[in-house]
């Protein structure tokens, strides 16, 4: 028989708005404590120290805009925040510091995430959606310098890019971005051609979210219907799908594939994050604990695979954490 | 008088004297003599020595028997002589010294004392005495010289026999003390010039000869009758280790040429007496000394008196200091001796002990030498061999010392003690000793049955009252098989904390760890060292003598910590079987079964089933449940003690150890609860809290996240609740924004799981909304209750005219009565609608309540306050609640429906509703329930009262009143026949309970007059004699609460009944009474009646005397 679903090993409360974002952060030294950046709908970022389970510092900058996208870069020097209020904001958390040093206005009302890329040490790229509905552009990081800006023919209409996931085969090669649109079409991206390699249109509906493993060129995206699409990318950069796995209520806010390339997550909007296994899309648990819909799911970067985590971030304000197949 | 300085002087006196003497030796010249002495200056005398000396000397030698006086006085007048001169021949000592030793010898056999008179031998050895003092120094080394070995031999067995066969003590004390000279160690305060080491090895040699004789003949001394009187056996023992330390020195020892030096011929009889002190002897010697040192330290150890330890403890550092490697084999001895002393009752044997272990320590005498340490290992091993056996056969004081070596060999043994650990049979020795000393007394019954109810008391109790459970003491008492004394558990806390400090700590807490999972027989104690050897890893109350090199990081203790803690409040370990509780569900059984593991190996589920059946004696079952207590109030206090030693550290821990902790805290189970509550207080002096309180808000989200994720576990909702109750109960108010997330959680579990947990939930629900009360009502609105009740005469006060219109026996004025027809007529104007006076009326009369109730009625919409919001919410619960099919949950529902009401008080707005929702359940709850819940149900129906009158006026008269009046009706006749044993039945109870509420709640309701008359008739028959007198009180206290809602209507149903004074009429325009109850013969009721109608009158008089005052109105 099989096991009960776990438990949350804990849960982070206090935030006192809904959850939108989440991203781990685990440092590489050993005296660094695992961090968790969490971006809420009032605006503010949270620090969580996974040590201690508490708030380490709190960041406003989005005034009092939902905050729908972080990431820590520079060994968690810098952190990107992108918030409703249309400004991608860079933060210097160095030392204890945390001040807004650089913002880029991104001129698009969208809820598209970011996606970034660190293409060489100290290079980062950045997709973003642009200033008009169904255009991305592409940054480079950390001059800001415009890289393209992808835009699609006048008749393919796919809408407004819900997603993004920039991507390269090798590290050095060139970088491909994977981005899912609100008419359900997820197109691939060549960002040296800025011209549409693959479209594939895998949902009815507008696609959420998606995730993609550059080892397998295999990717997995999930919208506001009841299925998970799993699709591939072939020799010739054609997508094509490959799964569809059925869920049982619809929605999915999120999807992320762990680092290791063996499970993946999702965050419903029934509440429940359920777990994949990431070859065959065999489900594995469905972990309830939420009282309202999932936001997003993170796992961690940690060095020990064991000490890896699961969180995810719900409108009922709390962030859970779990420990699930991490025992290798 | 005269004194002659000059020689010749001098001779001039003394010498006639001096003819005399040698001519006739009688007392008397010897006496003359010696006062002539006086007069002569010391040098003078100095030059006349020996010529005085001569006929003294004559006198002694004169062969044939002697009067004893006579060589008394002659000795005494040798003694003053030398006392004040100096021997400068080396004849004349040599002489002097075999004649005194002859004085003492008997004639016939040589070397035996003479039967002589004690005051003659006390003489004559203080001449001994003063002799040596008053020889040069180089003549008295001239004595200690092979060729006078027999001399020398003659006067050490002559002292020794006295000292041994002597009565007198002084005798024994001054033979000792010659002795003590003689061996040139003497303490007076002359200057005595060291010795150089070749004339100490000298001496050495030579009274080597006389070791075994001083040696066995002191230890004789030493080992004799108590009653010589500690004086004797101290200088004995003084005498016995400066003899072996002159003799057996390793200094002088390693000096000591292999073969024995050639002796001259003509001195070669005499050098055959010479001891040669080859190794060979000195081994031999070091066995028997071995066997004397054994008897001697084991006599002194425990001797009476202080000093005769101290010197023990003296003889001990000489040994260690000087002869170490030459008596090796009784090192053993003579440690066990001292360490045994480490913790001698008498102060100044401890610091004299310290002072030396300490040199010891210092001087690395011990830990360097890898003999002594050696010794010390092997000594640990047979001792923790030995251990348990003689921890069963020793009486308390045995134990007591067997541990003092113990702990002392560790002390002294300091980090080399790791040797001993690393080798697995030692330390599996020690730790099975340990395990066997430490064995808990597990059959007292009383700490099973021991338990705390309920939150009374407890609630928001300031913390001041707690007492820490490690710093201060040790924490709960505990008890122990093998011994009683505190003193002895404070030594093992110590062995333990002594191993902790100098041991390596992995591998300790490593072995005990698997000691503590090994068996259930072992867990306590394995729990007890565990502790104990973190503190001492800490560095926390140990008491050693040199510091360890290194002492462990704090990472280092962080992670054995983490590791303890884990096996700890591991699901096997922390969730023990502590009670046979009936309320625990089915589940809770379940997991039990699953956890019989965890019971010793006898009582296995089947026992603990059969435990369930109360028997006479302790079973098997109650002894494990004592077991698993004391088992978890270990652990419990190894907390405390892992928080002290982290200090601040700890605090990252709190989020996993917070949790179990307060789990505890919450336990039924007294002695548990109270160790949980004690290690809380621990936690906050070590990690730097200020109080319980702080600790709790400050890691509230530790808390509340391990309640909310237990919630979700069915088996361990019941620890959830216990730890929320814990929390709510050992906080304030500021507490509940914190919460307030997981009291969701705890309302919407209890929502899933109606049926098997309520009861479990309403505990909690219980202590929240008292909790709630507590801070909330009794401290903002502490004036609510009682201020109105207080208030309550003064808003009636329209009717104070009325009343002393008609009833008091004060003649009436006639403007009183002017002015009652006046008031009269203005309400009765009011009364048909002409309302001039209504503001003027308010103003008089503000009702205090009505501000507030407008205040409530604007902020309707404004949502509730936090706290009214939950208590509405547990409201809500308890009405679905409170038809429950368990008797038990109801009452408890009944409880915390009370506790609802009066939070949500002030909020009338929100309470009306929830009234009117849970009325038709507390009206069946009032009328066809079992009398405890109707008993309850009452109450909540008073409480209730107290706020919304109206609301429940026209519902109770309808719904309730008829019920309650007819049971009083039928239960009258019942309480009036029965006995005294009546009191005690739940049917008197409620009866009592209903008399006593229901005068206030007609007050309170504001009832009609139909239904005042019916309660006054059902009360009435309880105003009779015949009632028992409790029931008699309610009735009249029903009355007096009917007088304040309708005085006159009282009065005259009052009257009715009985009356025995005709009134008069208070004005002659009016008419006289007629009333039935006049002229009555005296009934059951008279008493009664009487006592309420005068305590009416009594308030009259004092409404009519305070009326003046207010009576100017505008």
């Amino acid at each position: 028989m099989a096991l009960p679903p776990p438990d949350p090993q804990f849960v982070l409360r206090g935030t006192s708005a809904e959850i939108h974002t989440l991203h781990f952060s685990c440092g590489s030294q050993e005296p660094d404590y695992p961090l968790l950046f969490s971006g809420s709908s009032n605006g503010l970022i949270h620090i969580w120290n996974l040590k201690t389970r508490r708030v380490d510092t709190v960041l406003d900058g989005h005034g009092g805009k939902s905050v729908y996208w972080v990431e820590a870069i520079y060994d968690r020097d810098r952190l990107l925040s992108q918030g409703r209020d249309q400004k991608i904001c860079l933060w210097d958390l160095a030392e204890g510091r945390n001040t807004v040093t650089d913002s880029v206005f991104t001129e698009n009302v969208g809820f598209c995430k970011c996606s970034l890329l660190r293409v060489a040490q100290g290079h980062w790229l950045m997709a973003m959606p642009g200033k008009d509905l169904d255009e991305i552009q592409v940054l480079e990081l950390p001059s800001k310098t415009s890289v393209c800006t992808l835009k699609p023919e006048a008749d393919a209409k796919p809408g407004m890019p819900m997603c993004l996931k920039l991507w390269q085969p090798d590290f050095g090669s060139c970088p491909f971005l994977l981005a899912g649109y609100e008419d359900g079409s997820v197109i691939l991206w060549n960002l040296s051609e800025a011209k549409i390699l693959s479209r594939l249109t895998c949902h009815l509906e507008p696609v959420m979210s998606l995730d993609f493993d550059s080892e397998k060129t295999k990717g997995v995206s999930g919208s506001s219907e009841k299925v998970l699409s799993v699709w591939s990318l072939d020799e010739q950069q054609n997508l094509k799908v490959q799964k569809t796995q059925e869920l049982i209520n619809a929605g999915i806010a999120d999807v992320t594939i762990r680092q290791d390339k063996k499970i993946l997550a999702t965050a419903g909007w029934d509440h429940r994050i359920r777990i994949f296994g990431w070859k065959k899309l065999k489900p594995l648990a469905v972990l309830s604990y939420h009282t309202a819909t999932v936001h997003c799911v993170s796992f961690s970067d940690h060095r020990r695979p064991n000490e890896r985590l699961l969180a995810a971030g719900s409108t009922d304000h709390r962030i859970s954490v779990w420990s699930v197949y991490n025992e290798i | 008088m005269a004194v002659f300085d000059t020689p010749q002087q001098a001779f001039g006196i003394l010498r006639p004297i001096c003819v005399q003497l040698t001519k006739v030796q009688t007392t008397e010249n010897v006496e003359h003599l010696q006062a002539q002495l006086q007069m002569v200056s010391d040098s003078a005398l100095q030059e006349l020595q020996e010529y005085v000396l001569f006929p003294l000397r004559f006198s002694l030698k004169i062969p044939g028997p002697k009067r004893e006086s006579l060589v008394q006085s002659v000795v005494q007048c040798i003694t003053s002589i030398l006392s004040t001169t100096c021997v400068r021949k080396q004849d004349l000592f040599h002489e002097l010294f075999s004649e005194l030793c002859t004085c003492l010898s008997s004639p016939s056999n040589l070397p035996q004392p003479a039967p002589l008179s004690e005051e003659l031998k006390l003489t004559v050895i203080q001449a001994l005495h003063v002799l040596m003092h008053s020889a040069y120094e180089d003549i008295i080394l001239t004595l200690y010289q092979p060729s006078t070995l027999p001399h020398l031999g003659f006067a050490v067995s002559l002292l020794l026999g006295l000292a041994e066969h002597e009565k007198a003590k002084q005798i024994k004390l001054a033979a000792l003390k010659c002795l003590r000279v003689l061996i040139l160690q003497c303490d007076c305060q002359e200057h005595h010039r060291l010795l150089d080491a070749d004339e100490t090895k000298q001496c050495g040699d030579l009274f080597a000869s006389f070791l075994p004789g001083i040696s066995i003949a002191l230890s004789r001394v030493i080992t004799g009758d108590v009653k010589q009187g500690h004086m004797v056996t101290v200088s004995a023992i003084r005498l016995f280790y400066l003899t072996l330390s002159l003799v057996m020195a390793d200094e002088q020892l390693i000096r000591i040429t292999k073969d024995k030096e050639k002796p001259s011929a003509d001195q070669s009889r005499l050098f055959e007496l010479v001891v040669h002190r080859g190794a060979e002897w000195v081994k031999s010697t070091a066995d028997k000394l071995s066997l004397l040192i054994h008897k001697i330290a084991e006599f002194a150890c425990v001797h009476p008196h202080w000093k005769v330890r101290v010197a023990l403890v003296e003889l001990v550092h000489h040994l260690l200091l000087r002869c170490s490697q030459s008596l090796v084999d009784s090192v053993g001895h003579l440690l066990k001796a001292l360490v045994g002393l480490v913790n001698d009752e008498s102060e100044e044997v401890q610091s004299k002990c310290h002072e030396v272990l300490r040199n010891a320590a210092e001087l690395r005498t011990i830990a360097e030498n890898r003999a002594l340490a050696d010794v010390l290992s092997e000594n640990l091993h047979s001792l923790a061999t030995a251990l348990p056996r003689l921890m069963n056969s020793q009486d308390d004081q045995g134990k007591f010392s067997t541990l003092s070596f113990l702990l002392g060999s560790l002390k002294l043994l300091g980090p080399k003690v790791n040797i001993v650990l690393n080798s697995a049979a030692h330390l599996h020795r020690l730790s099975k000793a340990l395990m066997q000393v430490l064995e808990l007394d597990v059959a007292d019954v009383k700490i099973v049955e021991e338990r705390c109810w309920g939150p009374e008391g407890s609630l928001g109790q300031p913390t001041a009252s707690l007492q820490p459970c490690v710093q201060k003491g040790k924490g709960q008492k505990k008890y122990f098989r093998f011994f009683m004394d505190e003193r002895i558990f404070l030594l093992i806390q110590q062995v333990c904390r002594v191993l902790g400090y100098y041991g390596n700590l992995y591998l300790l807490v490593d072995h005990f760890l698997g000691l503590y999972g090994e068996s259930v027989v072992y867990r306590k104690q394995a729990a007890i060292v565990l502790n104990e050897l973190i503190t001492g890893a800490a560095g926390q109350g140990v008491d050693v003598f040199h510091e360890r090199e290194t002492a462990a990081s704090t990472e280092d203790l962080k992670g054995t910590i983490v590791s303890i803690l884990e096996e700890y409040t591991a699901q096997a370990n922390w969730y023990l079987i502590t009670s046979i509780d009936t309320e625990q569900s089915s589940e809770e059984l379940l997991v039990k079964q699953s956890r019989a593991h965890a019971l010793p190996g006898g009582a296995n589920s089947s026992s603990l089933i059969s435990s369930f059946f109360p028997s006479s004696d302790p079973s098997p079952a109650i002894r494990s449940m004592n077991s698993n207590i004391w088992q978890i109030c270990i652990q419990l206090e190894g907390v405390g003690c892992f928080a002290y030693a982290l200090g601040k550290e700890f605090r990252l821990l709190l989020a996993s150890a917070l949790y179990p902790v307060l789990e505890k805290a919450g336990d039924s189970t007294l002695l548990i609860s109270q160790t949980a509550i004690g290690t809380m207080v621990d936690i906050c002096h070590a990690c730097g809290y200020d109080s319980v309180r702080c600790l709790i808000n400050a890691n509230s989200d530790y808390l509340v996240d391990g309640i909310s994720l237990n919630l979700r576990q069915a088996a361990h909702q019941p620890h959830a609740s216990q730890v929320f109750e814990a929390m709510l109960r050992h906080s304030d108010a500021t507490l509940l924004p914190l919460v307030e997330d997981v009291i969701q959680d705890v309302l919407s579990t209890l929502d899933q799981f109606y049926d098997d947990r309520v009861s479990t939930f309403l505990g909690v629900l219980s202590t929240l909304v008292a909790a709630l009360v507590q801070w909330f009502v009794v401290v903002k609105g502490n004036k609510h209750p009682q201020e109105q009740n207080a208030e309550q005469p003064t808003s009636t006060s329209p009717h104070a005219p009325q009343r002393q219109g008609e009833g008091s026996v004060t003649t009436p004025m006639e403007q009183d009565l002017q002015q009652f027809l006046l008031d009269y007529s203005k309400e009765k104007q009011i009364a048909e609608g002409n309302l001039p006076a209504l503001e003027e009326e308010e103003e008089v009369h503000p009702s205090p309540p009505e501000p507030e109730l407008n205040s409530t009625g604007a902020a309707g919409e404004t949502p509730l306050p936090a706290h009214a919001q939950i208590a509405k919410e547990v409201l809500e619960r308890c009405i679905h609640l409170l038809s429950d099919k368990s008797l038990r949950v109801r009452l408890k529902v009944l409880d915390v429906l009370e506790l609802c009401v009066t939070v949500l008080r002030v909020h009338e707005n929100h309470l009306l509703p929830m009234a009117h929702r849970a009325w038709p359940a507390l009206v069946t709850r009032l009328i066809n329930d079992d009398p405890l819940a109707v008993l309850r149900a009452f109450k909540v129906l008073r409480t209730l009262a107290e706020t919304c009158g109206d609301f429940l006026r026209r519902r109770f008269s309808s719904d309730v009143l008829p019920k309650l009046t007819s049971s009083l009706v039928t239960q009258a006749p019942v309480s009036a026949r029965a006995g005294p044993v009546y009191s005690h039945t739940l049917a008197f109870k409620l009866q009592l309970a209903v008399l006593q509420g229901l005068g206030s709640l007609c007050e309170k309701l504001d009832m009609g007059e139909n239904d005042l008359n019916k309660v006054a008739d059902a009360c009435l028959i309880y105003l009779s004699a015949k009632q028992p007198m409790k029931l008699q009180e309610a009735a009249r206290s029903v009355f007096l609460h009917l007088m304040r809602v309708d005085p006159d209507a009282t009065w005259l149903f009052l009257n009715e009944v009985c009356c025995l004074l005709p009134s008069e009429p208070p004005h002659t325009s009016l008419h006289p009474l007629k009333l039935s109850g006049m002229g009555r013969q005296r009934t059951e009721f008279t008493d009664n009646v009487l006592c309420l109608l005068s305590e009416l009158q009594q308030r009259e008089t004092a409404a009519f005397q305070a009326r003046p005052q207010e009576a100017p109105e505008p």
